[in-house]
C-alpha cells in the first residue's frame, strides 16, 4: 500500500469559526461581512495600486493615505461589531469557561455587559469629539476635506458593536443556563 | 492608590473572562475619571480621542495586509506542494515527516506573518499525512504548533509590526533582519526533540511505505511557493517596496497562485478569505486601540517611572532583571496571546530596557520568542488550539510531547539573551 501525500489542500480547515454556522441575529451579520470585505479589498486595491503606480509613472499616489487610514478604522469596527456576536474577540477562557453551568453562563453575560457599557461610554464621549471637530471647523491634514466626515463614524459603529453586544447579552438570557 | 485600582479592574475582569479589548478600556477610562475628577468631563474626551488615534494609524495597514497573505497562502495549494518536495529532497524515513512538516513550517513563516495562519496551513497536509504513517495524532498536532510558533520571528511578522507600533526606535525592516537567525535556529531546535521522539517512541512505522515524489516535476510543482518568500523579503531587501507593499503584491501573487495555477481558490471562496482576514485583523486591531486607551492612563498617572525604578532598584542586577523578564512572559504566555502580552507589557517593560541600554531591536527579539512559547505553551495556545482541532485530539493530550519542545525553543531564547549578536549581526550586516 503506498500513502501518497493528498496533492491538494481541503479547501476549508475544520475550523469552528468557519464551519459553525452563526447563531441567528435580528439584525443580519451580513451587513458587517460585506462592508468587512468590502473594506479589507479596497485597503488591498489602493495599496496595490500605489505600487504599480510609483513604478510606471513618477508620479505620487500619497493622497490615498488618508482615505486607506479611515478604511482601515472602518474595517476594525465594523469587524470588531461582527466578532461580537460571533463570540470571537480575544478573551481569557481558561477559568471562564470551566466552573458550573450557572458560573459559566454568569461570566457570558458580564462578558457582554462590559463590551456594551465600554462602546456605549466611546460613542456618547465620541460625540462630544466629533462636535468639536464640527464647530472649531477642523480640516483633514492630507486631504483637507472637513475631518467630522470621518469623525462622524466613530460614534456611529461604536453604537453598533454595543448593540451587538446588547444583542449577544439578550440571546444568553433567552438561551438560560446551557449544561 | 488609582493605580492599584486600575490595575485590579483590569486583572479581574480578564481572568472572569471579559474580553481583553473592553478590560484594556473600561480600567483606562475608569482610571482617567477618577485621576481628573475636577475637569470637564472628568477628563473623559481623552477616551475617544486616544482609541481614534491608537486606530488612525498608517503603519498598523501592514497588520490586516499580512493577515489577508496568511488567509490567501492557507488556501493556495502551496503547503502540500512545499511538503511533496521536501520529501522528494529529504525521501521517506524514520523521523523524516516531522522533520518536513517544522521545515515547510518555516518556510511559510517566510511568507505569512502569523502562528496560527501556518498551523492551519501545514496541519491541513501533515497531520492527515503523518497519521497514515503512523504517528500518533496528539505528538503531529505538537509538532505542527511548535513549528507554526517559528513564523512570527521569521520575517515576515505581525508580532514585530505590532512591536514597531509600539516602539519608535525600532524599525520594521530592523526587526524582520534581526527575526530571522533565531527563528531559523528555533526551527532547527525544534526539529532535535521532535526527531528525537519519534526515534525512540518508533513512531511513524508506516513511513516507509509513503512513495518518494520524483525530484524535477516536484520542483516544477513547487516553484511559484518557493518563489513567494524571494518576492516579499527580496523586493523589501531591495527598496521596491514598503513591508505593507510587500504585503499586498503577496496578497495578487498569492491570489494568482491559488486561482490560476493551483486552482483550490474559487471567486465565491473569495468572500470568507476577505471577511475572515478581515475579522481577524479587527480583533487584533480593536485591542490595539483600546491598549492605547490603558496605556494613556498609566503615563498620566505616573505609575511606570515608580515601578520601574523599584524594579530596577531592587538589586536584582541587570541579568536577574533580565530573568525576572523572562519568568513573568512564561507565565503571561500560558494565558494571554502574543498580541496583547506586547501590548500590555511593552509599555512597562521599555523603561527598564532603557534602564539598561538594551538594544531595543534585540529586546524585541527577546519578547518575541516569549510569545512564540506562549503561542504553544498550553492552556492558552493559539497555534496548538488550531493543530489540535484539525487532529481532532484534546491539548491535554499533547502535554506528554509538547515540554521537549518547548524546553529547545527556551535554550534558543537563552542562546539569544547571552549572544545579542545572533540577532543583532543580520541588521548590523544589511545596514538597517
Amino acid at each position: 500500500m503506498s500513502a501518497a501525500l493528498p496533492m491538494s489542500d481541503p479547501t476549508s480547515p475544520d475550523l469552528p469559526e468557519t464551519t459553525a454556522a452563526d447563531e441567528p441575529t435580528r439584525v443580519p451579520l451580513r451587513l458587517e461581512d460585506w462592508l468587512t470585505v468590502v473594506s479589507m479589498a479596497l485597503l488591498a486595491l489602493i495599496t496595490f495600486a500605489n505600487v504599480l503606480v510609483r513604478y510606471f509613472t513618477d508620479q505620487s499616489f500619497a493622497w490615498t493615505e488618508e482615505f486607506s487610514v479611515f478604511l482601515l478604522i472602518v474595517m476594525t469596527l465594523v469587524g470588531a461589531s461582527a466578532a461580537v456576536a460571533r463570540n470571537r474577540h480575544i478573551r481569557i477562557e481558561f477559568l471562564a469557561d470551566g466552573g458550573t453551568p450557572q458560573r459559566r453562563h454568569r461570566l457570558a453575560l458580564l462578558g457582554a455587559l462590559a463590551m456594551a457599557l465600554l462602546f456605549f461610554v466611546i460613542a456618547v464621549l465620541s460625540v462630544r469629539m466629533v462636535w468639536d471637530h464640527y464647530i472649531y471647523e477642523e480640516i483633514s491634514p492630507g486631504l483637507g476635506l472637513p475631518q467630522w466626515w470621518y469623525s462622524i463614524w466613530l460614534p456611529v459603529l461604536s453604537l453598533a458593536i454595543g448593540l451587538r453586544a446588547v444583542g449577544r447579552f439578550h440571546r444568553l438570557r433567552r438561551a438560560g443556563v446551557q449544561a | 492608590m488609582i493605580a492599584a485600582l486600575l490595575f485590579t479592574i483590569f486583572i479581574v475582569a480578564m481572568l472572569a473572562g471579559v474580553p481583553i479589548a473592553a478590560a484594556l478600556g473600561l480600567a483606562g477610562a475608569a482610571a482617567i475619571a477618577i485621576a481628573d475628577q475636577g475637569t470637564q468631563w472628568f477628563g473623559l474626551l481623552a477616551v475617544p480621542q486616544n482609541f481614534y488615534a491608537g486606530l488612525g494609524k498608517y503603519p498598523l495597514l501592514a497588520i490586516p495586509m499580512f493577515v489577508l497573505v496568511g488567509s490567501i497562502f492557507d488556501r493556495s495549494g502551496v503547503a502540500s506542494r512545499l511538503v511533496r518536495f521536501a520529501l522528494a529532497i529529504v525521501g521517506p524515513g524514520p523521523g523524516m515527516l516531522p522533520l518536513i512538516a517544522i521545515a515547510v513550517a518555516m518556510f511559510l513563516g517566510g511568507i505569512s506573518g502569523s502562528g496560527p495562519a501556518t498551523a492551519a496551513a501545514v496541519g491541513a497536509v501533515m497531520i492527515a499525512a503523518m497519521k497514515r504513517a503512523g504517528y500518533p495524532d496528539a505528538y503531529s498536532a505538537s509538532v505542527v504548533g511548535a513549528a507554526a510558533a517559528t513564523d512570527i520571528l521569521i520575517p515576515p511578522s505581525v508580532a514585530f509590526i505590532v512591536y514597531s507600533v509600539l516602539v519608535p526606535g525600532a524599525s520594521v525592516p530592523a526587526l524582520f533582519a534581526a527575526g530571522m537567525v533565531p527563528g531559523i535556529l528555533a526551527g532547527l531546535a525544534l526539529i532535535v526533540p521532535a526527531v528525537w521522539l519519534a526515534r525512540t517512541h518508533r513512531m511513524g512505522a508506516r513511513e516507509g511505505d509513503v512513495e518518494r515524489p520524483p525530484f524535477w516535476a516536484s520542483l516544477r510543482e513547487a516553484a511559484w511557493g518557493l518563489a513567494a518568500p524571494v518576492l516579499i523579503l527580496g523586493g523589501m531587501r531591495m527598496g521596491w517596496f514598503t513591508p505593507t507593499e510587500a504585503a499586498v503584491v503577496a496578497v495578487f501573487y498569492g491570489l494568482f497562485i491559488g486561482m490560476v495555477v493551483h486552482r483550490t481558490i474559487r471567486v465565491r471562496d473569495l468572500f470568507d478569505i476577505f471577511r475572515e482576514a478581515g475579522e481577524t485583523s479587527a480583533i487584533i486591531l480593536i485591542v490595539v486601540s483600546l491598549a492605547g486607551i490603558f496605556a494613556f492612563s498609566l503615563s498620566t498617572l505616573g505609575v511606570i517611572d515608580p515601578v520601574t525604578n523599584a524594579i530596577v532598584n531592587s538589586g536584582l542586577g541587570e541579568w536577574g532583571v533580565m530573568a525576572l523578564i523572562v519568568l513573568l512572559l512564561i507565565v503571561a504566555g500560558m494565558f494571554l496571546d502574543g498580541i496583547s502580552i506586547f501590548l500590555i507589557f511593552v509599555p512597562l517593560l521599555l523603561p527598564i530596557a532603557q534602564h539598561f541600554s538594551w538594544d531595543l531591536v534585540w529586546f524585541g527579539v527577546i519578547l518575541t520568542l516569549m510569545v512564540a512559547l506562549g503561542q504553544f505553551t498550553p492552556p492558552l495556545a493559539v497555534n496548538l488550539m488550531v493543530s489540535c482541532r484539525i487532529a481532532r485530539v484534546p491539548i491535554e493530550d499533547t502535554v506528554r510531547w509538547i515540554g521537549w519542545m518547548l524546553v529547545a525553543m527556551l535554550l534558543v531564547t537563552v542562546a539569544v539573551i547571552a549572544f545579542p549578536q545572533l540577532a543583532l549581526w543580520l541588521p548590523a550586516r544589511l545596514g538597517y
